[in-house]
């Protein structure tokens, strides 16, 4: 073996001049596409309910100023009632996550209690794609205005803005070991530390607006490979897993096939579990089908990230490895397109709140946005508006991990 | 799907064989072949329903996929050769050989050192660094072959990487399952001490120890001033950071492994009773880095490959072709397929092969973690094998093997087998090891 490196003739120096030429211009075009992920900004329109915008750095201030500060848009309706979050993108490579949360923050409308909207759970991994994982940058939305952009990033925060990772990742405060990627895992590091890692210090800056803003009602929203049996469900512990059961059963009996999973309690670091047992909330995750990340696809493009068709999966699927009906479901939708999972998403995250005021009237909140229904009638895109209409113009909110405006 | 990507696995196959043949370089012929696979696939999906990016960005976000585990190598290496150049490591062979009379006595002592730096890390690679030279010359002298040396080395370098607390394989596949890290200490020692003991046997059977005044003899000198606290002070304070990282993880920041050994070496230079030259010291670690340089090419390039691999759905190719096997089939190949998983996409195997794996086992209502301790036997088997070997060629040229690959491969093949055997029945018959847990 030592032969083999060893006996080479050296190489000449013309040709080391060739190769790190090569490699300058491979290194500058490679480059250039990283700074432009890392610095994308996406847009939306607000709805006009909106009534301000809070940070997650008003929470922890050591978070102003890094790249995991992020927006919380207020939505308070003036009526007292209950207090809901919807958190998107805590895993910045389940873009239906935080899609679902700007359908949302273009669409709402409050009567009842205030509403609290987070469309970038974890910011800083959202500004890199997943390593390894040969991602695209965007997944691409049509609409009748012409292609909305989004990011795909990471399942974890990016190493540039916190590195180097332990060999082994030890969850504050149980001792649990986990592997050393979850350090940056903001789903792994509930309740967070406020003087860790950035990642639980954004972890901890979650639970401190939970506990401040006396949120009721918490949910997640995440995807997940159509390969883990925590798919298509609500996760949500003790407290509130009666309330997940009886949307999911609702769900199930008139829109789409909806699971429900109690927290396991042995599991440390994830929001299902953390949120209920460091506040007063009710905690409740969703997962919807996402075969983008599933381990065994094909090719890794922009149609499978919108589409979820993949032909290994349907292998696969013949086999029963996977937990969904695929590759047409029960309700006739075929693959596991975009407009599905936000559809999901939506309509899942409107029966828990609502079911919630049912099990208890002071967390009531009477809130609507676009539902599953609406999506499979008009299609994704009809729910996102123009942002160079005149009357959408001042409306414009971008989210960034700092203030910025739209002509930054 | 399957017939694109099966043509783009034989033309990638072709383009490594080729390359290695040509170039004699397997860590180049790695990033070409992942070049090759990513434009055939660009210009053959190019306008189709499979069309992906440019492969530009992916290709160097794949030089990152091990770039961390690059850098610890470059710093442990440094670490171990400031070390061996302060006399230290003489010292402590002296040492060792000279308390010990009893062979059996010396190479269990062997063993179990070998397995605490992986042990505690997750990385055989580590071990093979910071011990293998050390633990190389003593078994030398317990009349061991050159060949056998390797091969021990080898052996208690993987049997480290899965030794508990720090087994990744095992974190990955619960990490991607949601399993909790919980119940696999005994299920993974047990099958380790059954391999390391048999390791020692059958490695140190028939072999005669030379006479202590003889070894002693040719043992070069240590240096004078060179006593207990400059020996274990450089060894204390990495095991120590190591220690504090997993024991006390709140009290001290994060400092990951290429610190930890810069470290190392710091105190290493402050312990050396010798006087040295910036000038001397700057040599020492130009040379590590030239001697380093392959071992870093090959962690990088395999990062391409897979990044590559990936994008064109040759990655999927693999692992859906292995995980829809029948039952049976599954059993029988499970020996072949993780292995070569493992030389293929180093820890990426327990994602794609092991995770897919316990979940299906999981809903035929086998006991996951059993099953999950058994993949990670399993793995470290393929660090031997191509295209990667990196713990494979790490040990060949830390011990400075001269043999071919091959008779390395033949000596290490019986408790390779013992290995696998053994993590083959936890696999099949997971109910009868639940006690372990």
């Amino acid at each position: 073996m030592s032969n083999e490196t060893t006996a080479k003739a050296p190489v000449a120096f013309k040709t080391k001049v060739i190769l790190l030429i090569i490699m300058a211009i491979i290194a500058f075009f490679a480059g250039k596409e990283f700074w432009e992920l890392r610095h994308y900004k996406e847009t939306f329109v607000a709805s006009e309910d909106l009534t301000q915008v809070k940070w997650l750095s008003d929470y922890l201030p050591s978070l102003k100023g890094t790249w995991a500060d992020t927006p919380i848009y207020v939505f308070d309706s003036g009526v007292e009632g209950g207090s809901v979050f919807v958190m998107g993108n805590v895993h910045p490579y389940e873009p239906a996550s935080s899609i679902t949360t700007y359908v949302m923050l273009e669409n709402i409308h409050v009567t009842t209690g205030k509403v609290f909207i987070m469309p970038q759970g974890n910011f800083s991994g959202s500004t890199m794609g997943s390593i390894g994982g040969a991602y695209p940058k965007y997944v691409h939305i049509e609409t009748e205005w012409g292609e909305k952009t989004y990011k795909i990033g990471s399942r974890e925060s990016n190493p540039l803005d916190q590195w180097p990772d332990p060999f082994t990742y030890v969850h504050y405060p149980d001792g649990q070991n986990l592997a050393y990627q979850d350090i940056r895992n903001m789903n792994r590091t509930y309740p967070g530390r406020e003087d860790g890692t950035l990642t639980e210090r954004a972890a901890y800056a979650v639970m401190e607006f939970i506990r401040r803003e006396k949120i009721d009602i918490s949910i997640d929203i995440h995807e997940a490979s159509i390969m883990y049996p925590v798919v298509g469900t609500y996760v949500a512990p003790d407290s509130s897993i009666d309330i997940a059961m009886m949307a999911a059963m609702t769900l199930s009996d008139s829109v789409f096939d909806m699971k429900c999973e109690a927290s396991p309690k042995s599991l440390k670091g994830l929001s299902h579990r953390e949120w209920g047992d460091y506040s007063d909330t009710l905690a409740f995750l969703m997962e919807t089908p996402e075969p983008f990340i599933d381990r065994i696809t094909g090719p890794i493009t922009e149609n499978l990230m919108l589409y979820g068709m993949d032909e290994f999966l349907v292998k696969a699927a013949e086999k029963g490895l996977v937990y969904v009906d695929y590759p047409v479901s029960y309700w006739g939708v075929e693959g596991e397109p975009m407009w599905y999972r936000v559809g999901r998403h939506l309509s899942g995250a409107l029966e828990a709140i609502n079911w919630t005021g049912l099990f208890y009237d002071d967390k009531a909140v009477e809130v609507t946005w676009p539902t599953y229904d609406d999506l499979a009638e008009n299609g994704l895109g009809y729910y996102l508006h123009d942002p160079a209409l005149a009357e959408n113009i001042d409306r414009v909110q971008v989210v960034y991990h700092k203030p910025v405006s739209v002509n930054n | 799907m399957y017939l694109y990507t099966t043509i783009l696995f034989v033309i990638m196959v072709a383009s490594f064989v080729i390359c290695s043949r040509k170039l004699k370089s397997p860590e180049i012929s790695m990033a070409i072949t992942g070049v090759v696979g990513a434009l055939v696939a660009y210009f053959m999906y190019l306008g189709g329903e499979y069309q992906i990016d440019f492969p530009v960005r992916i290709l160097v976000e794949g030089l990152f996929t091990n770039f961390d585990l690059a850098i610890s190598f470059v710093c442990a290496s440094v670490f171990v050769n400031l070390y061996s150049y302060s006399g230290a490591m003489t010292a402590v062979t002296r040492k060792l050989v000279g308390t010990f009379d009893n062979k059996w006595i010396l190479l269990t002592f062997m063993a179990a050192f070998m397995l605490v730096p992986g042990a505690l890390t997750g990385a055989g690679s580590i071990s093979v660094f910071v011990l293998g030279g050390l633990v190389a010359t003593v078994v030398r002298y317990m009349g061991l072959s050159d060949r056998k040396t390797t091969a021990f080395v080898f052996i208690f370098a993987i049997l480290s990487a899965a030794c508990p607390p720090i087994n990744l394989w095992t974190m990955m596949m619960t990490a991607q399952c949601n399993m909790p890290y919980v119940g696999f200490t005994k299920l993974l020692a047990l099958p380790i001490a059954i391999v390391g003991i048999f390791t020692i046997i059958y490695l140190g059977w028939g072999s005669k120890r030379e006479p202590k005044e003889k070894i002693l003899a040719e043992l070069p000198e240590a240096p004078e001033k060179m006593n207990m606290l400059r020996i274990l002070l450089p060894l204390v304070v990495v095991i120590g950071l190591i220690l504090l990282t997993l024991y006390a993880p709140f009290d001290v920041p994060v400092i990951g492994l290429p610190l930890t050994f810069i470290i190392g070496s710091f105190i290493v230079v402050l312990c050396n009773p010798v006087k040295r030259t910036f000038k001397e010291y700057f040599k020492v670690v130009n040379d590590t880095m030239e001697q380093v340089f392959p071992l870093v090419a090959t962690v990088l390039s395999v990062g391409v490959l897979q990044s590559s691999m990936t994008q064109i759905g040759v990655k999927g190719l693999i692992g859906v072709t292995f995980i829809t096997l029948p039952l049976v089939m599954l059993y029988v190949t499970v020996l072949l397929f993780g292995p070569f998983a493992q030389g293929c996409l180093s820890y990426g195997s327990a994602i794609i092969i092991g995770a897919p794996l316990v979940f299906m086992f999981n809903t035929r209502g086998m006991d996951t973690t059993v099953v999950c301790a058994a993949l990670s036997l399993m793995f470290p088997i393929g660090d031997c094998l191509p295209p990667s070997r990196i713990t494979g060629r790490l040990t060949c040229e830390t011990v400075g093997y001269q043999g071919s690959y091959m008779s390395f491969l033949k000596q290490i093949a019986i408790p390779c087998a013992l290995l696998g055997a053994l993590a083959l029945v936890m696999f099949i018959t997971p109910g009868t090891f639940t006690f372990l847990k």
